[in-house]
This record gives C-alpha cells, structure tokens and sequence, in this order.
C-alpha cells in the first residue's frame, strides 16, 4: 500500500513529474556520456601512444627508466622473448637499442669527399625491422621510402648502413631518401665510432616532438655500432587490451625477476600522461558533480512544491494516527521511484548515445594535442562505469534531496493544516 | 470520572497567539462525554467550536486544563503514543471530506487498518462490510474524485468507523452537503451509534443536524452556554 500510494503520488502533478523525470533522465544521460566519451578517449590516446610507441609493457635493467644509460642493457633478451612468447596475452614484443649521435648529411651528387652540409644531434634506436613491424606496424608510419631490411652493415662494421629519418629531423638536416649521412657516436666500449649511412626512408610517427630528433637503424647494426652484441635496452611488449595489462606487467615481472630485470606498465613509463589523465579524471567528476546539482536542484523543487501542495493530507495521515515514519518513507519512495524511472529511461537513451559514439565517434575540433601525438575523432567506449555512476548518483540525489522535505511534512501539525477557514 | 466517561474535560483553555495579539477562542471548559452519546456542539462561527473539537482529540494541545481519552490523560502521553492513541480509539470525519485522492473508496477505509497492522484478509472484509453499511459497496473501486459529496462522506464515514473507535469526532460533517444528503448522512450515523454503540461527538450550525442529535451542547464565545436553547443558534 505504500508502494502503491507512493506510485499513484508520482503521477499526480504528470506535468511537474514529466519535468523532474527529464532533469533527472538529462543528468543520466549527460553524465553516462561524459564516462563513456571520457573512457573511451582515454582508451584511444593510451592504445594510440602504446602500440604505436611505447608498448604497454616494458621490461629494462633494473634502473634504466630512473637513469638511461648505454651500459644498462638486458643481456639475454632472447632468452626473455622466449618467455614473453609463452604468456598468453603478450600479442608481440619488439627489442630496441637506445642511445644518441650526430648526423651530418651529405646530399646526392656532392661526390665522396668530406662535403658535409646539415648536421644534428639525434637519438638513435635500434630496431628489429620484423619484430618492430609485428609489434607496433612500423612500416604503416613511412612517410617516403622504405622500411628498413637487414643489410651488410648488420655484419660488418665496415658496411654503409641503412637509416630511417624522423619526419621532422629530416626537414632539419635538408635529406630525403637516397641521401648518404656520417653518424658519430660512442659506442659502449668507450670506443668512438663512425659511420656512412644511406637514407632508407622519412617516417611520421604522429608525435612531433619525437620526429625531430628520432632516427631508426637495424638492431644488429646498432649492436655492432655500440659494441653491444647480443643486448638490448628495453623489450616493449603489445597486449591485446588494457584491461590485462596489470596483471601481466605483474605476470612477466615475476617471471623475470631473477635476471635483474624490471618490468612496467605503461602508468609508470608515461607517468606524466598517467597523472594528466588522472587530472582530467578528477575534472570529469567536478563535471558530473555540477550536472547532479542542477538536477538535484530540480528535483528539490519539485519535491517542495509537492510536498506544501499536499500539507492537508498530511494533516489528515496525521490526524488519523499515520506515524512520521511511514510519511518519511513514503515521500522518499516517491523520489525514489521518479530516480529509479530515470535511471532505467537514462540507461536506455545512454546505451543508444553511446553506442552512436562508439561507431562514429566525436570529431575534435581543435584537434586534440597530447604531447606532440594529435588527436582528431573521439570514440566513446561503453564501460559498466558509464552506468552504475550515474544510477548511484541518481538515486543518492533523490533520497536525500528528499529527506529534508519529507521530515517537515511529517511533521505537519494536523490541527493548523486541517482549518478550513 | 467513571468508567463510562469517553472523554473528560477541566478547565481547558485555548488562547491562540495571531502575531502576539492573543486570541481567546476557548475560555475555561469543563465538559464530560459519555460512553454512546451522540451529541452535536452548536454556536455560531468563531465561537470555538473547531478548536474544542480539536483540544478533545488530542489533535491540539490546550494553553490551560486537562483532557482524558477514556480515562488516560492526554498531556501524560507522547506524541507518538497519542498518534498510536487517535489511531486506535478516535475516527475523524471533516469538513472536506480530505480522502486521500489517489486511494479508491476501498483503499481509503482500508488505510486505517494497514497502519493498525490488520492482515490483508481481515482488512479486506471489514471494508466490505463497512461499506455496505454506509451504502456505497457498489463504488468501492472509485477514487473520490468520481464520487459526489455526499458519497465522499460516507466514504469518510466508514474510514472514521473501520478501525472500531471508541470515538468518532466529526467537525461540520454536512457542511458542504445539501440538506436532504445532510439528513440522511446524519440518520446513516445515529443507525451506527445505535447499532454499534459508538459514541459520536460532532459539531454543526445546521438545524437538520442538531434536530437529529441526542443531545446538544452550546458554544458561545469559547464557553458552554447553559441556557441557550436551540432556538438561539
Ligand atoms: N490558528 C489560529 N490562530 C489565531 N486565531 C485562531 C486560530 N484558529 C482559530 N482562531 C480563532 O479562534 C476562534 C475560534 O475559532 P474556531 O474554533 O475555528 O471556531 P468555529 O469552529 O466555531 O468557527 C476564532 O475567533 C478564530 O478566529
Ligand atoms: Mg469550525
């Protein structure tokens, strides 16, 4: 009887309840968009930025991420590929030697003597062009020329070498493909050491800041160059999803663990974009704190004017012997079912903006600018969070925007209320 | 006070406060209702009717004076235990009839019950029966909006009368109505109070009203009027 007063209170005023129902469907609606969008954003630039970089897992020596240096390698990494190769859920991994040097280009047609025009300083990172092609579709990223492919140069120091130019680096030192560059560099015997290069190809990574001073030769050449046979500085491992990506950075770690090795996951390699992306979590709740308020305010008012509208009746429930109580319960039910439509009209009317945003995506106009990487079309993701957040916040508004005005109304004094004159 | 007494009142007085002008609409009171009275309280408007009805109910609280409810004092009691106290021993008729307007006839009586914690099967039955006494058991699905007033009170007949009060206290209770609905309300109410033996205590300035009550007690001015005589009303 009490659910049913309570329903047949709800449709009274149809208009009014029509109103709070939409503020509070709207709030559902706004915020379930918000989670999504603000999810599936994060999704992308995170997938984005790992797979196309950085891996979401990587294993170094111990120390390597506090302080880079040439000499901190992991020694078999063979070995470690070996046992990446037999968890599940690792999809590639790629070997990478990092270090740095200096390019000086000497353009096509300037014969061999030493006639030098641009040069610049430059990281180096040497990769396996089949693994880092598996891992993280290198190739696709070449803007003109080609791939790098295995050379004499992987062989013979001697050899001329094949390079791969960061887009913007190339645009520094004035060289396309086909052009010839010397790199000086130092290898890790302390030895200094130079070589003649053959430019393979220009590749945009997407990211600016890393283009202008990335350059790519083969691993092996850069074992050789840096004297450093048979070892790498880091192994970046693909996985198929975020979601595991915890729980097998903590897989291969132990697996790992006797060869001085480290394992991370990408929330402590890109610190900096983890916290950003923290911050921007901390300002989609502010966000969905003020859309709550609004509604909450809303339905105050409608719970107000319902309430001195029916001062009489309660006068009368009081008169007749209706406990506090049971007036308490009953208005708060009366918000509560209003929250409890919303939620379940606010659902159906998410899943249908979410599942638009998921196909078509939101275009960012500006284009959205995360570190050099450039973002253009949004694509939300539909997670449980997108609806039990705004369902609890629903509900929590509701009960407690109620409960004021549902004490005063229990409260009524039936002698004062019940006059006619 | 004996055991017989439903209701007795010493020395009450109601003095309102209308913005720090005191309003003296009760002035010393001594009054006893005895078990199966079926008594109107007459006088003319603004002699206090309502706010005595209201002090004897337990619904208002008096400035000065005591009032017991079959023997239990009323100013000893809490709130809640007058709430439970008026649930349980008083039925109340208004004015306005004021039925709750999403509840049908049926669930209108019903509600009383619910609160005393009736089962559903009992519930069910002593609405029935409680409507077919007051004559409106055929509209026992509608809502009080498709009813005419007169059924409405009867409707707030019954809910006053389903929870087997000791008491029924109605205020106006023809106030709205024509006088022929007026005279048969009121001659539906006797038949209970003579059947049931429930005491009935109303208050009215209606000749068709006082001509059917047992007896009459005269208000004027927040006083019993001894010797008024119905004709000075
Ligand atoms: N809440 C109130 N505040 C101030 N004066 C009141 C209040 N209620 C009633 N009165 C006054 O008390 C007197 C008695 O009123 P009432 O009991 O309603 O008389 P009746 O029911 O006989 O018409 C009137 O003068 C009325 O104006
Ligand atoms: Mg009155």
């Amino acid at each position: 009887m009490l659910l049913k007063l309570a329903w047949r209170n709800v449709f009274r005023q149809k208009r009014r309840t029509i109103l709070t129902l939409l503020t509070m469907t709207g709030g559902f609606f706004l915020s379930s968009l918000s989670i999504g969008w603000m999810d599936g954003s994060y999704s992308s630039i995170i997938m984005f930025f790992t797979n196309n970089r950085t891996g979401q897992i990587q294993v170094h020596c111990k120390g390597y991420l506090q302080s880079p240096s040439i000499y901190s390698t992991v020694n078999d990494y063979q070995a470690a590929g070996v046992f990446l190769d037999s968890i599940p859920g690792v999809r590639a991994w790629a070997p990478r030697i990092y270090s740095g040097a200096l390019l000086a280009v000497r353009p096509r047609g300037a014969g061999s003597g030493n006639v030098f025009t641009n040069s610049a300083a430059a990281s180096v990172i040497g990769i396996d062009p089949v693994m880092e092609e598996a891992a993280s579709g290198f190739s696709s990223q070449i803007e003109s020329g080609e791939m790098l492919s295995s050379s004499a140069a992987d062989t013979s120091y001697s050899a001329t070498g094949q390079i791969i130019l960061g887009k913007e680096l190339s645009i520094i030192l004035e060289a396309s493909a086909g052009d010839s560059l010397v790199m000086l560099t130092q290898a890790a015997d302390g030895s200094s050491a130079d070589r003649m290069y053959v430019i393979r190809g220009i590749v945009s990574t997407g990211n600016a800041n890393i283009d202008r001073n990335t350059c790519y030769i083969t691993l092996s050449d850069a074992q050789i160059l840096f004297a450093l046979q048979g070892k790498v500085h880091e192994i970046a491992v693909m996985t198929g999803s975020l979601g595991a990506v915890d729980e097998l950075t903590a897989k291969i770690s132990a697996g790992l663990s006797g060869e001085n090795l480290e394992t991370d996951s990408w929330k402590t390699f890109a610190r900096e974009f983890y916290n950003g992306m923290k911050a921007d979590e901390a300002s989609l709740k502010v966000m969905i704190f003020v859309i709550v308020l609004v509604a909450a305010m809303g339905v105050l008012n409608t719970i107000l004017m319902m309430v001195l509208e029916r001062r009489r009746e309660f006068g009368v429930m009081k008169a007749i012997g209706t406990r506090p109580g049971f007036i308490v319960r009953m208005i708060v039910l009366e918000a509560n079912i209003m929250g409890i439509i919303s939620v379940i009209a606010g659902g159906i009317l998410s899943t249908a903006g979410l599942l638009f945003l998921s196909e078509h995506g939101f275009a960012m106009d500006p284009p959205l600018d995360y570190g050099g990487t450039v973002f253009r079309e949004m694509i939300a993701s539909i997670t449980p969070e997108c609806y039990w957040i705004p369902a609890i916040c629903v509900i929590i508004t509701a009960s407690t925007v109620s409960f004021l005005p549902a004490l005063k109304a229990a409260h009524t004094k039936a002698a004062k209320t019940l006059r006619t004159v | 006070m004996t055991d017989n007494d439903v209701i007795v009142a010493e020395g009450v007085v109601k003095t309102y406060d209308d913005s720090g002008v005191p309003v003296h609409a009760i002035r010393g009171i001594d009054y006893t209702l005895a078990k199966g009275e079926f008594t109107a309280i007459i006088g003319p408007s603004g002699s206090g009717k309502t706010t005595f009805l209201n002090v004897l109910a337990g619904l208002d609280t008096p400035t000065e004076g005591e009032v017991w409810l079959s023997g239990k004092l009323i100013s000893d009691m809490s709130g809640k235990e007058l709430s439970d106290f008026r649930r349980d021993h008083i039925g109340f008729i208004f004015q306005a009839y004021n039925l709750f307007p999403v509840l049908t006839a049926e669930e209108n009586v019903e509600y009383v019950m619910l609160l005393q914690g009736i089962p559903p099967g009992e519930r069910h039955e002593r609405v029935m029966a409680i409507l077919k006494k007051v004559g409106i058991a055929e509209y026992a699905g509608r809502l009080p909006m498709q009813l005419s007033g007169g059924q409405q009170q009867r409707v707030a007949v019954a809910r006053a009368m389903v929870s087997r009060p000791s008491l029924v206290i109605a205020d106006e209770p023809t106030a709205n109505l024509d006088s022929k609905t007026s005279g048969a309300l009121l001659d539906m109410m006797r038949r209970l109070n003579e059947e049931t033996g429930v005491t009935f205590l109303f208050s009215t300035h209606d000749e068709i009203v006082m001509k059917r009550a047992r007896k009459i007690v005269v208000l004027r001015d927040g006083k019993i009027d001894g010797k008024a005589s119905l004709e000075d009303c």
